[in-house]
């Protein structure tokens, strides 16, 4: 176990540059999420750790030891490629005991911890197969086992769930968070699935070209977004956003008034108002707005609705009975809406 | 009645390659079961089939086969060395070129493809100038490097393109797992690419077994000659022996055909499935 240290670091592929100075602190035993549209620099970020990519500048520390000159294979951590890559011609046993074997483990001590860590994963009936003969999930968790079975300081995961289908994603989503729990390694993990950052995360860093924008708990993250691009990236469906000017503790957008959290902005401030769809519910008076699409899910419904062009998105817990076509009222929660600046996108 | 039509039509080309192709080997192999005699009897099967022909050969006793068992050993020891050697050069350059990605690998993948502009007949002069400046003339060496500059650069290029289709991550995910440059290529890179080594080792050795024209310029002693090129004494004098001939080419074709058959499951890859998604 180990705490991994990021401090201005930067990357270059030719003249451009892809990371403009990351600073991140990872602490010991954390699992951290970076986050972000593809091209946002976070693979980049990983393979910087991994050893599979040169640094331009800054540096990288793993427990305090600067590893920017250091070989992958010194620096002690593990990966799991999004690829699963399994040597296709060794069995199971063999790509699980490949890093034992290249670093001289007795043959005894590798059969060893192969045998615990396929029995961690409930791998034991496969390990005589060869990756061919395995399905997604089971090479996936063949690819995880190659990382355990080193017991390396870091875990780095880029996107190992996106070759899974949904339902697969769900379990090994859950297979991960608790393998972590049980092993308390330091676990830095790449998607650009926001939902599979705010299940398993201890902290999520969001990216987007090339730096950090901002760094926090899940919740953290979704419920005070530091600013617009974090708040639409954050949550699903995404927040609701729309232009106006603050006036006496509202926002006057859309021909109506959105009651604002208090305190916020200067009087005549141009501002962006964002609403979570949970957070915008129909009610006795409002804001009236037209119902375009109704979406039931059972345990809520998704109301697409139409308010002078602009389509914003509710969700209602349970059942509705609204149907498409309907004029309804919306009443936004004050202490639940989010101000930001509309020039920066900062929040207010 | 289409489909009738495409297929008749489909057979109608069939037959006559079929026959185009194997009648010259149906020609060799009547000529080698007939006696000297009825050789040239136009017979479609010898009226006394014999395998005479084959005791002779395998006795040495005619005056062309004093040394024919030398001279098929020299054929096959040329054409291993020669398959071995491309083989081993051909695969370092396109690990380094494919796999580790070393500078100039470009230049010299363009510069194998060039090569083939100069057709190898050419060269043969500049060749034998070559060998005797190196006092190789004579030596089995010289046909073995011969050959091994003809078909590396083909090899080369064969290897290169099979080693990009390697998904990049496996040499990723042995860098991490440890392995230094020469183990990625011992235990990772050479198992994966056994069908394609195959392939082009038997490419190189057949070319070299088959070589007609280097070996007549590059060996002239009867004890260094291989074996092709003793085919081609055969019909340096007025009264061939045709028989012995063709049934030498018998025996010299069969390796050839061994060798294809033994490694067949080699020629197709499939051996990737799995590494990576899909």
């Amino acid at each position: 176990m180990a705490a991994v240290s990021f401090q201005e670091l930067r990357k270059n592929f030719g003249s451009t540059q892809v990371l403009h100075g990351i600073s991140l602190e990872i602490a010991d035993g954390e699992f951290m999420v970076l986050v972000g549209p593809s091209g946002c620099g976070k693979s980049t970020l990983l393979r910087m750790l991994a050893g599979l990519e040169d640094i331009t500048a800054g540096s990288i520390a793993i427990d305090d030891r600067v590893v920017n000159d250091l070989e992958s294979k010194d620096r002690d951590i593990a990966m799991v490629f999004q690829s699963y890559a399994l040597y296709p011609h060794m069995t199971v046993r063999d790509n699980m005991g490949f890093s034992l074997k290249l670093r001289k483990d007795k043959k005894t001590r590798i059969d060893e911890r192969v045998a615990r860590t396929a029995k961690i994963l409930n791998l034991e009936p496969y390990l005589e197969r060869y990756p061919r003969e395995l399905s997604g999930g089971q090479r996936q968790r063949v690819a995880m086992g190659r990382a355990i079975v080193r017991d390396p300081k870091v875990f780095l995961f880029d996107e190992p769930l996106s070759n899974l289908d949904a339902k697969l994603r769900v379990a090994m989503r859950a297979e991960i968070k608790a393998l972590h729990q049980r092993l308390q390694t330091t676990t830095v993990y790449v998607t650009h699935d926001q939902v599979e950052a705010m299940t398993m995360a201890d902290r999520i860093a969001v990216m987007n070209e090339g730096r950090i924008e901002q760094l926090g708990a899940p919740l953290e993250l979704y419920d005070r977004p530091a600013n617009l691009f974090v708040a639409q990236f954050i949550g699903s469906p995404a927040m609701n956003v729309f232009e106006g000017i603050l006036r006496d503790g509202a926002v006057e957008a859309l021909g109506a008034r959105w009651p604002a959290p208090k305190n916020k902005g200067i009087q005549g401030q141009p501002v962006r108002y964002g609403i979570r769809p949970e957070h915008l519910q129909p009610g006795r008076d409002g804001v009236p707005a037209e119902v375009v699409v109704v979406e039931p899910m059972g345990h809520e419904t998704e109301l697409l609705v139409r308010i002078n062009d602009i389509d914003l998105i509710v969700v209602m817990h349970g059942r509705s009975a609204h149907a498409p076509g309907e004029r309804i009222f919306l009443a936004p929660q004050a202490a639940n809406a989010h101000l930001f600046d509309a020039a920066s996108g900062r929040r207010i | 009645m289409r489909r009738f039509t495409r297929e008749a039509g489909l057979w109608l080309l069939a037959i006559p390659i079929l026959l185009w192709t194997l009648l010259p080997i149906y020609h060799i192999f009547l000529f080698s079961i007939s006696s000297k005699d009825s050789a040239f009897s136009g017979a479609l099967w010898p009226d006394k089939p014999t395998l005479r022909n084959f005791g002779t050969i395998v006795r040495e006793e005619h005056f062309y086969l004093h040394h024919f068992w030398v001279q098929i050993w020299n054929s096959l020891w040329i054409a291993v060395a020669a398959g071995a050697l491309t083989l081993a050069i051909a695969t370092c350059a396109a690990f380094a070129i494919s796999r580790l990605k070393v500078r100039g690998g470009r230049t010299v993948m363009n510069l194998a493809l060039f090569t083939y502009f100069i057709p190898a007949a050419f060269l043969a002069i500049p060749m034998y100038k070559a060998m005797g400046a190196y006092e190789l003339l004579n030596s089995r060496w010289s046909l073995v490097l011969a050959m091994v500059t003809l078909a590396a650069p083909y090899a080369i290029w064969v290897l290169k393109q099979a080693s990009d289709k390697l998904p990049y991550e496996l040499d990723e995910a042995a860098r991490m797992d440890g392995a230094t440059p020469l183990q990625l290529f011992r235990l990772v890179y050479l198992p994966l690419m056994t069908p394609s080594l195959v392939a082009i080792g038997t490419y190189a050795l057949l070319l070299a077994w088959n070589e007609y024209l280097y070996a007549y310029l590059l060996l002239s002693h009867e004890q260094t000659i291989t074996l092709a090129v003793a085919l081609g004494h055969f019909i340096s004098a007025d009264d061939s022996p045709w028989e012995l001939l063709m049934a030498t080419g018998l025996v010299y074709a069969l390796p050839p055909a061994a060798i294809y058959y033994a490694f067949r499951r080699y020629m197709v890859g499939g051996l990737t499935a799995g590494a990576v998604k899909a």
